[in-house]
């Protein structure tokens, strides 16, 4: 353990040091892998998959609110879907205006989470993302979890549509719709999917408020289990055996990874530098405020042993006042 | 000369205006009312638009049936239902953003307080810098 908590020191350190840069560098990262995995899984517009138009949105997610890069994400699907079929990429994005009005608008700060939950199902993590949302968030977050599994497997069938569609007239169209709709709505693998998380998200919520000790680790092993039980059950329901053991080794996966997020999460939350720029008149301030962190030292441990001889004893003879003596040391600075 | 007592106090105060504060000092241009229906009025606006869509998106999955019986489908019925839902539909994200909003205000008028009062000790501060020199 010790080793580890080195490392969280050190780590702490350099996140202190270097947080201007990291955090860009970070998210530029992340949107690099969203975007490429948005080509790789949709990537019809061979123009949008070029590396200059990669790089330059992912630059530009990385200098902007979260938001920006949702929105990004977004509307390059759309694109990618509107080269192969513009009617497929109208419904895709009313039903994403329909899930941002009814829904997404009241969780501004969870907006990632729609991300997220998609790039996570490519990666077959996704149940890392409820587990996590338990632990560092509250029950609302099943607002947009759900939304994410929606747009994860509106997807998907669009995936399908798109190679069932080849001329086009109005009655096509409609077909085409109808197939989109159907499949959305009578999918119940979407269904049990945003039941399952919704209860993942209020099992790890509920356990880590409880107070008893290691409810953290206990409310990420519940989250672990929960998720391999229900989707044990719905894959059993939905008769895909074929995908159980994918499911059980990510979710196995998922509850460590979320672990490990949560061993660097004191360390990465509360440890936030704060740069503030004001000014009075006389000086210009620009000051860095570097938050104490007292983690490690709760890690010490201290013993008292106490010695039970007479010498000891004399020290703490009820006689002399100890107080007196302090007092007249003060005295004499003074 | 440097006075680390107002410097500090200044920290804290620009941090909580970067990040936090600034939605709260956002809200306080805002009567109460004032905020809280301009909001309800949104989510009803927005929740108009989305069930709009909705309607929209059934009706073109029903076009067919739609189309066949044009004649004879009982439009009356069909308004009252589609009110019905309009009404509770509204009623719901109406009612519902009439709390979450109230109680948003509520809370960032409890930051602002303690924002306040340290504003008051910083001018205190400055006032009596002032009378030194």
């Amino acid at each position: 353990m010790l080793p580890l908590l080195e490392l969280r020191e050190r780590v702490k350190n350099f996140y202190q040091r270097y947080d201007m840069y990291l955090l860009p560098v970070i998210k530029f990262i992340f949107a690099l892998v969203v975007f490429c995995l948005i080509n790789k899984d949709i990537g019809y517009d061979a123009r949008l998959k070029s590396l200059p138009i990669v790089l330059g949105i992912s630059l530009l997610s990385a200098f902007t609110p979260s938001a920006v890069m949702v929105l990004l994400a977004a509307i390059i699907s759309v694109l990618h879907v509107y080269f192969i079929s513009p009617i497929l990429s109208i419904m895709i994005i009313a039903i994403l205006m329909i899930l941002y009005l009814l829904f997404i608008r009241y969780t501004p700060k969870l907006g990632y989470v729609l991300l997220a939950i998609p790039i996570l199902f490519q990666l077959k993590i996704p149940y890392m993302l409820p587990i996590l949302l338990g632990l560092v968030s509250t029950p609302v977050a099943m607002i947009p979890t759900s939304c994410g599994v929606i747009i994860y497997f509106l997807f998907q069938i669009i995936k399908n549509a798109v190679t069932m569609q080849n001329n086009i007239s109005i009655e096509d169209i409609l077909q085409l719709y109808t197939y989109v709709v159907d499949s959305l709505i009578g999918n119940r693998q979407m269904i049990m999917t945003i039941v399952i998380f919704s209860l993942i998200i209020m099992a790890t919520y509920f356990i880590r408020k409880m107070s008893f000790n290691y409810a953290f680790e206990i409310s990420i092993l519940a989250g672990g289990l929960l998720s391999i039980l229900g989707f044990l059950i719905s894959y059993l329901i939905l008769n895909r055996a074929d995908q159980i053991l994918s499911m059980i080794i990510g979710s196995i996966v998922s509850a460590g990874l979320v672990y490990i997020i949560h061993f660097f999460k004191l360390t990465l939350d509360y440890s936030r530098v704060e740069h503030a720029t004001f000014e009075d008149d006389v000086y210009y301030y620009y000051v860095k405020a570097v938050p104490k962190a007292t983690v490690t030292i709760s890690e010490v441990n201290i013993r008292h042993y106490n010695v039970k001889n007479s010498k000891a004893r004399e020290f703490s003879d009820p006689d002399t006042d100890e107080s007196d003596i302090y007092n007249f040391e003060e005295d004499n600075d003074n | 000369m440097l006075n680390f007592k107002k410097i500090r106090l200044m920290t804290k105060l620009a941090v909580y205006e970067k990040k936090e504060g600034k939605e709260d000092i956002y809200l306080s241009k805002y009567y109460k009312t004032d905020y809280v229906r301009f909001q309800v009025l949104k989510s009803i606006l927005s929740a108009t638009v989305g069930y709009g869509l909705i309607l929209g998106m059934i009706a073109l999955y029903k076009m067919e049936y739609l189309i066949k019986n044009a004649v004879t489908l009982n439009y009356k019925s069909l308004g009252t239902y589609i009110l019905g839902f309009y009404i509770m539909t509204i009623t719901v994200y109406g009612l519902g953003s009439l709390v979450y909003y109230s109680m948003k205000y509520d809370a960032s008028r409890k930051k602002l307080a303690r924002y306040f009062k340290l504003l008051k000790r910083l001018e205190k501060l400055y006032n009596d810098s002032a009378q030194e020199s």
